[in-house]
């Protein structure tokens, strides 16, 4: 490990050069750059409740969706400002989180897999069928905004420093040894104090309002949303895939993964469009074979990918 | 009489969702496996049907059993030479494991049969029993007799034969099994090739009732959730129970609330039996 002078004069530099980015790049890169932050905010904060506490959340798109949709219904019918809006989106989800936290952070496991699978599926049900209120299955239009692209990129770069920051400072305190001592044993937990039905409702939380806040901005940059592809499953594996790929549990991990599959989807989608999925399934199946842990765990071992570090990998997991 | 033909519906129905359910169970109950590519293994099965349909003229139901034997294969191979590896890795490896699974066999199933929906009609694909005002659909007859007896055999092969409670054993305790020299990797490759054989039945079934393509499967995944949560996780008999129920429930739903609010009324059924009664209906607290 570096010192940490080192690590966060690079950092400093890092946050700097993307500060930059926008002014110089071309319109490709930037949006490359903004869907990247994007997926790597919501890997980020699904990582809060999923990595940290453990509890496998394959609800991320009822936040995502609902944020974009309160944003999106506000700005149209109620002719609100995008900022109100965005806020207004980010505080349902805050408030449907802790109201979902309450409820279905009781179960466990697989149970609780299923219970926010089935919170997405039901949700977008509901959106699709009220089109009085919410434009139905063809979706709705958001106002085309009258500034530059880079705006969007900001927001996400910011949305990204804030939760990255948080999740560090999370994982440095009482809140974050709670979470890990939930993810571990929970009843364990609860003996030594830990308020679990808090500390889990307050990670559900913060990841829900950040995911909202994402859809929300996500809404406006793209302009339309429908219930389709705003609650589409695949964004919430691709989220979960992301921070397990990079070492879910860990502060940064989430980000390697978010850039790993960002980076390898815009290729496959480049270069085999046809079979891009299949490409991106075999990585996955490769890397769950290879690295389970994630890419900041397996860097964390200095071990070299030979066959004999994958043989002692598979063997604590294989029968 | 209207209620009762709703009801008949919903049962007739419930035998696709049965049969779609039933494999997922197995896997879940025995390896404690949530096999999100089960939905695509279900399409497989039902292409395999399709393509004998239109290019050999076999009827749909006689190609079950191929169906069946193709996607036991696939099963054994999956399991023997990849989920074999990572089955006492945490949950969610393994739920990434069999989502990268599904990319896979639906992007290649894309590639191949193309993303047209397909149907097989048959000659008798209309036809109707009538009894007494109540109108049956024969095709929907013969897919919950061929879901029962799907069901039921799966139960027998379980309880009463040597392999079955191999399995079994398994699911109870994974170390006493191994020291009566039940060779795990071997039964989990049965035990998962026999889930994806149910899933090509299933597959069959659904290509004779709906409109097929390789997408239609990320439906079925769901579907299986409810089926073996409303039933009573792991359990074959439950996974009946569950998908008959599934069935009613959705032809009442789509009858008096509207068919819009059909999927939503599932979910958030299933979201208040996993807080009421998360162990089921049926109520079995262990696997079968």
């Amino acid at each position: 490990m570096k010192p940490p002078a080192a690590r966060f004069a690079a950092l400093a530099v890092l946050i700097l050069v993307l500060l930059v980015v926008p002014f110089v790049s071309t319109g490709y890169i930037l949006r490359l750059l903004t869907l990247l932050f994007t997926f790597a905010v919501m890997a980020s904060a699904w990582n809060l409740i999923g990595g940290f506490t453990g509890y496998a959340d394959f609800g991320v798109v009822v936040f995502f969706g609902l944020g974009g949709y309160t944003t999106g219904l506000l700005m149209l019918k109620a002719k609100a400002p995008f900022v109100a809006a965005w806020l207004a989106g980010g505080l349902v989800c805050l408030v449907f989180a802790v109201l979902m936290g309450l409820l279905l952070l009781r179960l466990r496991g697989h149970y609780f897999a299923i219970a926010t699978l089935g919170t997405s599926f039901a949700v977008r049900e509901v959106i699709a069928n009220w089109p009085s209120v919410t434009g139905g299955g063809t979706g709705i239009s958001l106002p085309i905004y009258q500034f530059p692209n880079s705006v969007f990129y900001f927001i996400m770069l910011g949305l990204l420093i804030v939760i990255v920051s948080l999740t560090r400072w999370i994982s440095l305190n009482r809140l974050g040894f709670g979470l890990v001592a939930i993810r571990e044993n929970e009843q364990a937990a609860g003996v030594l104090g830990v308020n679990a039905v808090r500390y889990k409702v307050t990670a559900y939380t913060v990841s829900g309002f950040f995911i909202g806040m994402v859809g929300g901005a996500y809404a406006y940059w793209i302009t339309f949303i429908d219930p389709g592809t705003t609650f589409d499953v695949g964004i919430t594996v691709e989220v979960v895939i992301m921070a397990v790929l990079g070492g879910a549990g860990t502060v940064a991990g989430p980000l390697v993964g978010a850039f790993i599959l960002t980076i390898i989807s815009e290729v496959l989608n480049g270069y085999v469009p046809s079979i891009h999925l299949t490409v991106l399934g075999i990585i996955i199946v490769t890397v769950v074979l290879l690295i389970p842990g994630g890419v900041i765990e397996y860097l964390g071992l200095k071990r070299k990918l030979s066959f004999r570090s994958i043989g002692a990998t598979l063997a604590e997991t294989r029968v | 009489m209207q209620i009762l033909q709703f009801v008949i519906d919903g049962l007739l129905l419930g035998g696709v969702y049965a049969a779609v359910g039933v494999g997922f169970a197995l896997v879940w109950g025995i390896m404690n496996i949530i096999n999100l590519a089960h939905g695509a293994m279900i399409m497989l099965g039902a292409y395999v049907t399709f393509w004998l349909f239109k290019l050999a003229g076999v009827d749909p139901f006689a190609s079950i059993p191929v169906a069946m034997a193709m996607l036991f294969i696939l099963g054994w191979l999956i399991q023997r030479y990849l989920i074999n590896y990572v089955v006492r890795a945490p949950m969610l490896i393994t739920f990434l494991m069999t989502f990268g699974l599904e990319l896979l066999i639906v992007d290649l199933s894309l590639n191949f049969f193309s993303a047209d929906n397909r149907s097989v009609q048959t000659f008798y694909s209309g036809a109707r029993l009538d009894l007494g005002g109540l109108a049956i659909p024969l095709v929907h007859l013969y897919t919950l007799m061929v879901a029962l007896v799907l069901v039921t055999l799966l139960q027998l092969f379980l309880v009463r034969t040597r392999i079955g409670n191999a399995i079994q054993a398994t699911s109870m305790d994974l170390d006493a099994a191994r020291l009566v020299g039940i060779k795990i990797s071997r039964v989990y490759a049965l035990t998962f090739a026999i889930s994806a054989a149910a899933a090509g039945a299933a597959g069959s079934l659904i290509s004779v009732n709906y409109s097929i393509n390789p997408t239609a499967g990320a439906f079925y995944t769901p579907i299986a959730f409810v089926v073996c949560v409303l039933g009573g996780l792991g359990s074959i008999s439950g996974a009946l129970v569950g998908g008959l129920m599934f069935g009613v429930v959705q032809s009442m739903s789509q009858a008096y609330i509207g068919p819009a609010y059909q999927n939503a009324i599932a979910f958030a059924l299933l979201i208040l039996v996993l807080l009421v009664r998360p162990t089921g209906i049926l109520g079995v607290k262990t696997a079968t």
